[in-house]
C-alpha cells in the first residue's frame, strides 16, 4: 500500500514536490515534524531558501497535503461513470467515500495528523485543515445550488448561507469518526457517513420546518 | 445565482434523485402508521388487540430505524408466528419486503474495495438502483456476456454490529412481548449464530453451489448459478432467476394444477434436504422463492445464507417424533421427549404428564400432513389451528411460568423451517402428495 498522496506527474520532480515528499517521509518515519527547516533541506541537498520560496513553514506543508487529499477526492469521485446521474446527496456521499479511501492509503499520516489536531474541542477547525476547508465549502456550495435546482434542497433565504458551515461540521465529524474508528477496514465509518449524509439532506430538504414556518408567516401577516 | 427551481425540472430529474424522494415518502408513511396506532391506543377503551397493534407499530418503527441485523431479527420473529400475537406478526411481515436502500456511492465503493473497479467496469451493464432489499444487503440487476445477473451487496459493518444489535433489541423485545429472558436465550443465540453465518458470502456461495448440485435431480426446481470470480466478501453474484414473489404471483390467479405443482416442488425439496442432505435451507419466507408458471409451475430458490445442518441424532429424533406409532404409544413418546431434553428426570410427575400431553397435541397437529398419503394445505382451518395451538401454549400458565428453556435448540430451527414451509403451502393453497418417500 502506498503511503504518499500521488503527486501530479508533471510536478513530480520540482523542488516544491521534493520538499513535500521529504517532509512526509520524515513525519511518517519519526512520527513528528523535523526540528528545523535547515535539517530537512540539508538532507535533500537543497539550499534553505528553496524551502522558503515554496512554504512559509512546516504547517504550510501540512495544510497543503490536506488540501491535496480533498482535491484528489473530488477529482477521483467525479471520474466515476455515474457521477453525472448522481443527485447532490449522492455526490456528497461519493466524495466522502473517496476521501476516506485516499486517507486509508495514507492512513499513518492522516491518523497521526488528525489525532494530533482534533483532540481538543469538538467543532473547532484545526489550522491544518484551513485550505482543505475552503475548497470543501466551495464544493458544498456548488452541490447545494444544484440541489436547490432539483429541489433536493429547500430554499430558505434566511438560513441557507449557513449551510456550508453546517456541512463543514459534518466533514469534521466524519474525520473525527474515522480517526477513532477501530473496526476492520473502517466499516463503521462507511455506515456513519451514510447515516450522517441522509440526516443532513433530510434537514436541508423541504420538511416539517418549512411547513411550520409557512404557517406562522401566514398567521402573522393577517 | 440560479437558486430558483426551474419549473420544468422541478420534478427530480435523475433516476437516483427520484429514488431518494421515494425513500423519503416511505419514511413519512411509516411515521403516520405510528401516529395512527398511537391515537387508537390512547382511546377510551383500548382492547388488547389495539394495544398489541400500537406496540407492534412502535417496535417495528424502532427496529427499522436500527436496520441491518435487527431487521433480520424482526423477519425471524415474523416467521415465528407461533411466538407472536397476530398484530406483531403483521407489522413485522412488512419488514420482509421493505428496507431503505444503500446509496449508489456506497455500492460503487464496495466494488472498488473488492475489485479495484467500479461495478460499471466489472459488468457490461449495472443498475445502480437496487431492485430489492435483502435485509443485510440489497440486490442489483447486472448483465455480463449476455447473461442476466443478480448481484447482492452487503451493508458495511454488518458482521461487526450484529452482536451489539442483538444486545440492543433483546430488552425491547422482552419488554414488549412479555417474554422471559431464559425462554428466548437459546433462540437469540441461534439467531446470532445464523446471522453471523449469513454475513459470510463465501460460505453462502459454497452452500448454494452444493445444494444446487445435489438437488439438481428434483423436478420443477430452479437454482441460480454462482460466480465466484465476480464475488467477494461483501458481494455475491449469481444468475438472475425469472419469476415473481408469492404475493405477486398469486395475484395473477394461477390455476390449481400450477399451485399444486409448485407446492409439490417445495415439499419434495424440503424432504430431500432433510432426509438426504441433512442440510436445510432454513429461511422459507416468501421473499426467498420465485415462482413461475413455466412447465406447469417452477420454483426458483434464492438465498442460501441461512442453512441449518441437521446432526444425525437430531434427524433421527425428529423423524421418530413425527412417526404415527409414537403418538399412540405414550411410553415411547415419553422416552423420546426425555431424549430431546423436553422432559427431565427430576420433573414432578404432574408436570411430566402435562408436558407429554401438550407435546402430543402439538405433534399430532404438526405431523398431520406426514401421516396421510396426500394433504390439502388449501384448507385454512389447518394453519389456523396451528397458530391457535401456538397462542394456547403461550396462555398456559405452566408454560408461561417455565423459567428455563426446554428441548434441543436444533428444534427451534427445524420448527421454524416447517412453520415457514406450511405457511407457504397454505398461501399457495396447494394439495400435496406428502407420503414419505421410504
Amino acid at each position: 500500500m502506498k503511503q504518499q498522496p500521488t503527486p501530479a506527474p508533471e510536478a513530480a520532480f520540482s523542488p516544491k514536490e521534493r520538499i513535500k515528499q521529504a517532509y512526509l517521509d520524515y513525519v511518517l518515519r519519526k512520527g513528528k515534524p523535523p526540528i528545523s527547516v535547515f535539517k530537512l533541506t540539508q538532507k535533500l541537498g537543497l539550499p534553505e531558501q528553496e524551502f522558503y520560496a515554496s512554504y512559509a513553514n512546516f504547517d504550510a506543508i501540512d495544510r497543503e497535503i490536506w488540501a491535496d487529499f480533498g482535491r484528489e477526492a473530488r477529482a477521483t469521485a467525479a471520474r466515476e461513470p455515474v457521477w453525472e446521474q448522481y443527485g447532490a446527496r449522492e455526490k456528497l456521499l461519493g466524495y466522502y467515500y473517496t476521501l476516506i479511501e485516499i486517507l486509508k492509503h495514507n492512513r499513518s499520516y492522516a491518523l497521526q495528523s488528525l489525532r494530533r489536531s482534533l483532540s481538543k474541542m469538538p467543532g473547532i477547525t484545526p489550522r491544518v485543515l484551513d485550505d482543505f476547508r475552503q475548497d470543501f465549502e466551495a464544493f458544498v456550495e456548488d452541490l447545494l445550488r444544484e440541489g436547490r435546482r432539483t429541489e433536493e434542497v429547500a430554499s430558505r433565504q434566511l438560513v441557507q448561507h449557513g449551510y456550508p458551515r453546517f456541512f463543514w461540521q459534518q466533514q469534521l465529524f466524519v474525520l473525527g469518526f474515522f480517526a477513532k474508528d477501530d473496526t476492520v477496514n473502517f466499516e463503521r465509518t462507511d455506515a456513519a457517513i451514510e447515516k450522517a449524509v441522509t440526516l443532513s439532506f433530510d434537514l436541508v430538504g423541504r420538511n416539517t420546518l418549512d411547513s411550520a414556518a409557512d404557517f406562522v408567516r401566514f398567521l402573522v401577516r393577517r | 445565482m440560479d437558486d430558483t427551481p426551474k419549473s420544468l425540472t422541478s420534478l427530480p430529474t435523475t433516476k437516483v434523485a427520484r429514488a431518494a424522494r421515494f425513500a423519503k415518502t416511505g419514511l413519512n408513511v411509516g411515521a403516520n402508521y405510528v401516529k395512527h396506532y398511537a391515537k387508537r391506543a390512547v382511546g377510551a377503551d383500548s382492547p388488547t388487540e389495539d394495544l398489541h397493534a400500537a406496540n407492534a407499530a412502535e417496535l417495528y418503527g424502532t427496529l427499522s430505524e436500527m436496520k441491518g441485523s435487527v431487521l433480520k431479527v424482526a423477519q425471524m420473529l415474523a416467521m415465528e408466528k407461533n411466538l407472536l400475537p397476530t398484530a406483531y406478526a403483521d407489522q413485522f411481515a412488512q419488514a420482509q419486503y421493505q428496507t431503505p436502500p444503500l446509496s449508489g456511492p456506497l455500492v460503487v465503493k464496495t466494488f472498488r474495495e473488492a475489485f479495484g473497479k467500479s461495478p460499471f467496469e466489472v459488468f457490461d451493464e449495472f443498475d445502480i438502483e437496487a431492485r430489492q432489499a435483502a435485509s443485510i444487503g440489497q440486490v442489483h440487476a447486472a448483465r455480463k456476456d449476455g447473461r442476466a445477473l443478480a448481484v447482492k451487496v452487503q451493508y458495511p459493518g454488518v458482521a461487526d454490529s450484529i452482536r451489539s444489535d442483538i444486545r440492543l433489541v433483546k430488552p425491547i423485545a422482552l419488554r414488549v412481548l412479555g417474554l422471559d429472558e431464559a425462554t428466548v436465550r437459546p433462540y437469540m443465540q441461534e439467531v446470532e449464530t445464523r446471522l453471523l453465518e449469513e454475513t459470510d458470502y463465501a460460505l453462502e456461495l459454497r452452500r448454494g453451489q452444493h445444494i444446487a448440485a445435489t438437488s439438481a435431480g428434483l423436478a420443477h426446481l430452479q437454482f441460480a448459478q454462482y460466480y465466484p470470480e465476480l464475488s467477494a466478501a461483501r458481494i455475491l453474484t449469481m444468475d438472475w432467476l425469472p419469476g415473481q414473489h408469492l404475493k405477486e404471483f398469486l395475484a395473477t390467479n394461477p390455476g390449481q394444477q400450477v399451485r399444486n405443482q409448485l407446492g409439490q416442488a417445495l415439499w419434495d425439496f424440503y424432504m430431500f434436504q432433510l432426509n438426504e442432505l441433512r442440510q436445510v435451507h432454513a429461511d422459507p419466507h416468501p421473499g426467498n422463492f420465485l415462482l413461475t408458471a413455466t412447465d406447469g409451475g417452477t420454483v426458483g430458490v434464492l438465498d442460501f445464507g441461512c442453512v441449518k445442518e441437521v446432526p444425525a441424532d437430531v434427524h433421527h429424533l425428529f423423524t421418530a417424533l413425527l412417526a404415527p406409532e409414537t403418538l399412540i404409544d405414550p411410553a415411547r413418546l415419553t422416552q423420546l421427549l426425555t431424549q430431546a431434553g423436553v422432559l427431565r428426570p427430576d420433573d414432578p410427575v404432574a408436570r411430566r404428564a402435562f408436558y407429554v400431553d401438550t407435546m402430543r397435541a402439538s405433534l399430532e397437529l404438526v405431523g398431520r400432513p406426514f401421516r396421510q398419503p396426500s394433504f390439502d394445505f388449501g384448507d385454512p382451518a389447518y394453519i389456523q389451528s396451528l397458530y391457535a395451538l401456538g397462542d394456547d401454549l403461550m396462555q398456559q400458565p405452566e408454560l408461561r411460568q417455565q423459567r428455563e428453556p426446554r428441548g434441543s435448540e436444533h428444534f427451534i430451527y427445524l420448527n421454524r423451517t416447517y412453520v415457514g414451509l406450511y405457511a407457504l403451502l397454505t398461501e399457495l393453497r396447494a394439495s400435496i402428495r406428502t407420503n414419505p418417500a421410504e
